[in-house]
């Protein structure tokens, strides 16, 4: 069916609002398996997700998406409705929402390309109905019941019979390590009752009970030496404690009013929670659930503006600069001037910090490709990210998707052994893959590092010598450089082609995709304990640091972080010229290849003298060398700008130009990029 | 846009039709449809690039966008000569990019005819004639018709 052309607006916001609802559904449903239940709040959420996109998707009249839609919403009604019922069909549960969600998604990328969703649900939602009939009890499940797990949903009554109190008990918000506040309150209530027992039970012990704790609050269970209001004295004075509730005192039925207790300091307090949704409320008032208004803006605009920006600062000092000011006494202009600069800059930067996006989003959809992996490659392995809230640039965001995609799977399918395998090694059955990002002096710094079986030097050494890929005597060879012949096109030391990997494109896709936003790889291995790969990205493309310099007319720009030191020749250096003729500069003994800009890029110049010019040393992550050019001009801040479109066609890049810029006085400098000109060099 | 703007639009475009723009190199006279011009402009100083074609001079600052500029000369395989104050970049607008296009001279716009346009000759063609779509004699002068899409084809094509 095609789209009535009235509707391509609406199939925009139908697009854009289902795929983030997709992206949330992921988060709650990975959340919650890990936890092995489903909340009341993320089943309420789940529930509204899917009403969401079975009413836009009806109005829409992508019949398949909505009835999908419906059929995952009908199961989520039971689950709402008896919370329990869910024991039964935890695992075929998750595996077959997850499978609703991929299913999804791909028919809204479909629209999205083709403008059509083309696939029959019907197979899964056959699937999910039986499901809602083993839940309703229709029928019996198809393999063995998995006792019912959700201790949080229904606790099991307390066992201690008459005498126990259950008491829930809340911690104040962000108030962080709930499971050590939670291990002293109860250590300061074990003299006063008989009896303790605690839902976690060991709080102490496991740092990831806290967002239990946060979320279902702490259940005690106890049996007081002296009166009950000792218990409760004790917990109204301990520090921290947000609301408690009574809920079962062990001699009334009906569960005790419950005594909100505004902690001190605590002046905005959520209200006390209603005693018929106790988890609910306070969990929804917990950090990172509060709402931000936020305003979705299309990108282009966001370019357009990024744009403009750079204009502004262009004719700024267009405006300072102006050759006519020159020899002028103008104090008042300049103090203007100075107050512009200032804003402009403060525009800059805000224009800037729009354009920045959390690694986050990223790191999540690795969340599920590990998930996915760990189920098909019969794996054990836990994914641990830090640093997801680096912002990075939207455009570079996005073009690290894929590579990240790659390489993660390339750790779980070759690096990662299967669990015996890896306790015959003496490793932990469990293995782990770190995502980590860190932001260093204008680089992001990415890590992506497994604990797997590492890179056998001498099976890529052979690999290489039988693609014939070797260009020196093995013995020179570094590890390093070994390393690096697995980003090389068409190679992998997988034996054979699996689902994953195996093909032999994956790194070199991971590298070319990399280097197409600036980024650079480089792999450290240690055979038998794990393999780091190791991402820097710059923070962003748009604004570089830039020294200027003059080859006869022309002026390049050459980004301050890729500049070593500079130099005249006469200062304690020396051209030394090698047998076939190529020169190098020799710096305290150490010798560094010499680049002519003037000759490389075939530009006249009066310059030709190394001593009339001056010398810089560049560098990268594992290659120097020396460029030389007429005259240095000064440091300035411009705003990249990429070549036409037109010369797409043409390998510029290659010739170590990475972009242009638009100088003060209105003309053009080209920018060069240390990585380029360093690697074309041979 | 309202139904009247519309229209309004369609009849411009409508009126564009059939107009070329007339320049000279040396003593030919070329036309390039009036659809695909933006604007012209005077030379202005070009920062060469390196690793492209022989025709392209490098790129210019136009107000803020930057844009390629090819001598028409050199892509018809003639000979350059130093521009002087008759010597105009013409900026074209080619599957929405921009590319200025460096002529000896602009003559005037003219309209011309369907009927008065003949196909260029099958054979003997020399370099520049590559491009062309169509002959015509306007008011005793010939101008030879450029084809815009044969000749930025090189460039458009994806490696």
């Amino acid at each position: 069916m095609a789209i009535d052309p009235s509707m391509e607006p609406m199939l925009e916001v139908f697009i854009y609002e289902s795929t983030s609802l997709l992206e949330q559904l992921d988060e709650i449903l990975l959340e919650s398996e890990k936890s092995k239940s489903f909340s009341e709040d993320n089943i309420n959420e789940i529930f509204r997700t899917m009403h969401t996109i079975k009413g836009s998707s009806a109005m829409m009249e992508f019949t398949g998406i909505s009835t999908l839609a419906h059929a995952v919403e009908d199961v989520f009604f039971i689950i709402r409705e008896e919370p329990a019922r869910m024991g039964q069909v935890n695992e075929t549960l998750f595996d077959l929402v997850f499978r609703a969600s991929d299913f999804l998604k791909t028919e809204i990328e479909s629209v999205q390309n083709s403008g059509e969703a083309t696939k029959d649900p019907s197979s899964m939602i056959a699937e999910l109905k039986q499901l809602a009939a083993v839940m309703k009890g229709e029928t019996p499940p198809a393999g063995a019941a998995v006792p019912a797990q959700d201790a949080a949903q229904a606790p099991p009554p307390p066992s201690g019979g008459a005498g126990m109190v259950r008491i829930k008990v809340y911690f104040e918000d962000g108030c962080q390590m709930e499971n050590i506040r939670a291990f002293m309150l109860i250590s300061q209530l074990k003299d006063l009752c008989d009896q303790l027992e605690t839902i976690p039970s060991h709080p102490e012990n496991d740092a990831s009970c806290c967002s239990d704790i946060i979320k279902n609050g702490l259940i005690l269970d106890l049996k007081p030496v002296g009166s009950l209001d000792d218990v409760i004295h004790a917990i109204e004075n301990a520090v921290n404690i947000k609301t408690y509730e009574v809920l079962d005192d062990g001699t009334a039925p009906a569960p005790a009013p419950e005594a909100p207790k505004a902690a001190p300091g605590d002046s905005a307090a959520p209200a006390a929670p209603k005693p018929a949704a106790p988890a609910a409320a306070p969990a929804a008032a917990g950090p990172g659930k509060v709402k931000q208004s936020l305003v979705s803006v299309n990108q282009a605009k966001l370019d357009q503006l990024m744009d403009l920006v750079g204009e502004i600062v262009t004719s700024e000092s267009m405006v300072v600069g102006n050759p006519e000011l020159r020899g002028l006494k103008l104090d008042n202009f300049h103090k203007s001037a100075r107050e512009l600069r200032k804003l402009t800059d403060e525009l800059q930067d805000i224009v800037m910090s729009i354009r920045m996006v959390p690694l986050s989003g990223v790191f999540q959809r690795m969340n599920r490709i590990v998930r996915d992996m760990c189920k098909k490659l019969e794996k054990d392995v836990d994914l641990v990210t830090e640093g997801g809230d680096t912002e990075v640039d939207k455009t570079i965001n996005e073009a690290i998707g894929d590579p990240f995609m790659h390489m993660i799977r390339n750790s779980m399918d070759h690096g990662i052994e299967l669990p015996e395998e890896r306790l015959k090694k003496g490793k932990p059955a469990k293995g782990k893959i770190t995502l980590a990002a860190k932001n260093i002096g204008g680089e992001i710094v990415i890590t992506i590092s497994d604990d797997g079986q590492g890179l056998d030097t001498e099976a890529l050494m052979r690999k290489a010598r039988n693609n014939g890929l070797l260009t020196k005597p093995e013995s020179e060879y570094t590890d390093k450089e070994i390393f690096g012949f697995i980003m090389l096109p068409g190679f992998s030391t997988n034996k054979e082609v699996t689902e994953f990997s195996g093909r032999g494109v994956g790194m070199d896709v991971v590298r070319q995709n990399l280097e197409k936003v600036g980024g650079t790889l480089s792999i450290d291995s240690k055979w038998g304990e794990g393999t780091t790969f190791t991402i820097k990205i710059p923070l962003t493309l748009a604004i570089v640091d830039g020294m200027e310099l003059a080859v006869g007319n022309s002026v390049f720009t050459l980004p301050i972080t890729s500049i070593k030191q500079s130099f005249k020749l006469s200062e304690g250096a020396q051209l030394v010229v090698d047998t076939d003729g190529s020169e190098m500069i020799m710096i305290r003994g150490q010798c560094y290849p010499l680049i002519r800009l003037h000759q490389i890029y075939g530009i006249e110049t009066q310059v030709t003298d190394l001593a009339d010019g001056i010398l810089m040393q560049i560098e990268n992550s594992d290659k120097v060398a020396c460029i030389f050019a007429d005259e240095l001009l000064g440091e300035q801040q411009v705003v990249v700008k990429p070549f036409p479109k037109f010369l797409a066609k043409y390998e510029i890049k290659q010739m170590g130009i990475s972009g242009c810029t638009i100088l003060g006085d209105g003309s053009i400098s080209l920018i060069l990029d240390a990585n380029n000109l360093l690697n074309s060099q041979h | 846009m309202s139904i009247d703007t519309k229209i309004v639009a369609e009849d411009a475009l409508e009126d564009l039709r059939g107009r070329y723009l007339t320049f000279y190199i040396d003593n030919t006279c070329y036309g390039i449809e009036l659809l695909y011009i933006s604007e012209i402009i005077s030379t202005q100083p070009i920062t060469q690039i390196p690793g492209l074609p022989i025709y392209y001079k490098g790129i210019i600052n136009l107000r803020g966008k930057v844009a390629p500029i090819i001598d028409v000369r050199l892509k018809f395989g003639q000979e350059e000569r130093p521009y002087d104050d008759k010597t105009c970049i013409i900026m074209v607008n080619i599957s929405d990019m921009q590319v200025g296009l460096i002529v000896d001279m602009v003559a005037d716009v003219v309209t011309i005819d369907d009927a008065i346009r003949n196909p260029p000759p099958e054979s003997g063609m020399r370099n520049g004639e590559r491009y062309l779509s169509s002959i015509a004699k306007v008011s005793g002068k010939v101008v030879l018709n450029i084809d815009c899409e044969k000749f930025f084809q090189s460039d458009l094509r994806p490696y």
